[in-house]
């Protein structure tokens, strides 16, 4: 009897569902004006994180790409670490 | 024609005193109400450092407009965009398809509001904390 119970834990052991920001807190308006915000969702080289990463739903995760690619062009945020100034 | 709603960000060059940078602002806005816009806001950042050299600035002033205007307008003022030296960036993004004025400035209104209103709360912690060392 406890053998497949067993089985059955450790298989899901690290399974645990994230939960989209966007979608939890409507009152976050998802702007490419809004680095602060932008930057919990790149990587420390500049790029785009995957929402297996981040948990963002793919409505948001869509425009969340979009605003990320406007912040780049205004030099909001940059494309590379590389091209990046240091502080 | 219909007005479409638009907000535009530029970016301006670091060396420009406060009369340049004013002058710029000035020389597009009127691009935009000349041409049958209509602003609803203008929002000039404080000098930024920027993500990565800009020809080859590290810093910069970005100015935002959220403006009414029609199509035609946006092809006029990224043009002139391109020729003015003093702007090193520009983006132009539509926001709606249909624009209305009182609904787009209520925006401002209430985060004006809610500034005040915060200021206001503040104000009235201080009071009553005073209140109570005494």
């Amino acid at each position: 009897m406890q053998r497949p119970q067993n089985r059955y834990r450790r298989r899901r052991i690290y399974v645990r569902r994230k939960i989209c920001r966007f979608c939890a807190d409507k009152a976050i308006v998802m702007d490419f004006k809004d680095a602060n915000l932008l930057k919990h969702f790149i990587t420390e080289r500049g790029k785009i994180l995957p929402r297996r990463v981040t948990g963002t739903c793919a409505k948001h995760q869509r425009r969340l790409t979009n605003a990320i690619k406007k912040a780049r062009i205004m030099a909001l945020i940059p494309f590379t670490s590389g091209h990046a100034l240091k502080d | 024609m219909k007005l479409r709603h638009y907000e535009t960000m530029f970016l301006l060059h670091p060396e420009l005193n406060n009369e340049a940078r004013d002058d710029a602002v000035e020389k597009f806005s009127s691009i935009i109400t000349e041409d049958g816009g209509q602003i609803i806001n203008i929002d000039q950042w404080p000098l930024r450092k920027l993500a990565y050299k800009v020809q080859k600035q590290t810093h910069g002033y970005y100015v935002v407009f959220d403006f009414g205007a029609k199509a035609s307008t946006i092809h006029e003022l990224t043009r002139n965009f391109r020729l003015d030296e003093r702007v090193m960036k520009f983006i132009t993004t539509k926001l709606s398809d249909e624009f209305n004025a009182e609904k787009a400035a209520g925006k401002y209104a209430e985060s004006k509001e809610a500034d005040e209103g915060q200021k206001a709360a503040e104000a009235q912690e201080e009071t009553s904390s005073e209140g109570k060392e005494e």
